[in-house]
């Protein structure tokens, strides 16, 4: 049987939207980790921050940057590169 | 940290405390059931298509986990205010809990040493969870302390509830503490440092702040000053 040649691995996008925090903001409610754990986690000043674009779907991104009581969470659309969230 | 669900609720009592608090009491409808810790918060989503939310920590026993209270300081009168003041009894909230690290840990537990809860304001909401859960429930026997401060005493609620864990629990101590209080009040006057730092804490303690920056900024400095240790501070900022 012929060597069959893999395909190059390749990083799934789950969605379009784009999250980022401001940490001046943070207040490490820490909802956000909680709603999107693969998305978010705190450091070691328990502030929040980015982890991955890709562990969680659009939805769950917006639900977690909507849930955060200070807004520190923003939300782009790479797509039309509207600002989502806050609005 | 358990994931959160979404969840909705029936208005099933509202309390007006005082020209200024109010409480409100939800029946869980779907799901029928809210497991969490003393401490922790929903995020209640406003009836809006932009998508708003606004948090309020709960504060009854996670013992009642068909239902919750919470509670607000209806003075600024915004959008949440609002709606929630608006509410029918049975109308439905939509929200997601558990939320937050606001929390008394197992092992914090297990080591049965001395906290010390410090609040203004609204800022009393998870501690009336989290006495009736290390008291009522869990019968904790280390020394606890709750500090709150307000500024009028006509502000006070719950101060009866206070009262009465005192008489039943010895290892319970409550110092309500008035700002501006009239000239009979005969408790703490001035802000809740000047109480704090005049007692005399217990060592080994592990301090619980909640309420505005200004106050967990002050408390801080003033355990900082103590050599209170980093790690022995919890706090959770209400905005």
């Amino acid at each position: 049987m012929a060597d069959q040649q893999k395909p190059p691995t390749q990083t799934k996008q789950i969605g379009r939207y784009k999250v980022e925090v401001i940490r001046e903001k943070c207040i490490s409610a820490a909802s956000c980790v909680a709603i999107a754990p693969k998305v978010f986690d705190l450091d070691e000043e328990d502030i929040a921050r980015v982890i991955s674009q890709d562990g969680e779907d659009d939805d769950t991104k917006l639900l977690a940057a909507q849930s955060c009581p200070t807004m520190a969470i923003i939300v782009t659309d790479t797509e039309t590169g509207e600002q989502v969230w806050p609005r | 940290m358990t994931r959160p669900q979404q969840l909705t609720a029936k208005l099933s009592d509202k309390t007006v405390l005082n020209e200024k608090f109010t409480q409100f009491s939800f029946e869980l409808a779907q799901p029928h059931r809210l497991e969490f810790s003393a401490g922790q918060y929903i995020s209640l989503a406003l009836p809006n298509e932009k998508g708003e939310r606004r948090s309020y920590s709960i504060c009854s026993s996670p013992e009642n986990d068909h239902g919750f209270e919470i509670l607000l300081d209806i003075t600024p009168m915004g959008k949440a205010t609002q709606y929630l003041n608006n509410l029918k009894f049975g109308e439905e909230i939509q929200f997601l809990a558990p939320l937050g690290l606001f929390t008394i840990s197992p092992e914090l537990e297990k080591k049965q040493q001395p906290l010390i809860f410090v609040a203004t304001g609204s800022g009393i909401a998870p501690y009336r969870s989290m006495l009736a859960d290390q008291l009522q429930q869990k019968r904790n026997g280390a020394k606890i302390i709750l500090y709150w401060g307000l500024r009028y005493v006509q502000e006070l609620f719950w101060e009866e509830e206070f009262e009465e864990m005192e008489t039943a629990f010895p290892n319970f101590q409550f110092h309500p503490t008035i700002s501006q209080p009239v000239p009979e009040w005969t408790l703490c006057r001035g802000r809740v440092t000047n109480c704090l730092s005049v007692h005399q804490q217990p060592t080994d303690a592990d301090y619980f702040l909640c309420g505005s920056s200004a106050m967990i900024d002050d408390v801080i400095k003033l355990l900082h000053e103590k050599n209170v240790p980093k790690e022995k501070i919890h706090r959770e900022l209400f905005y």
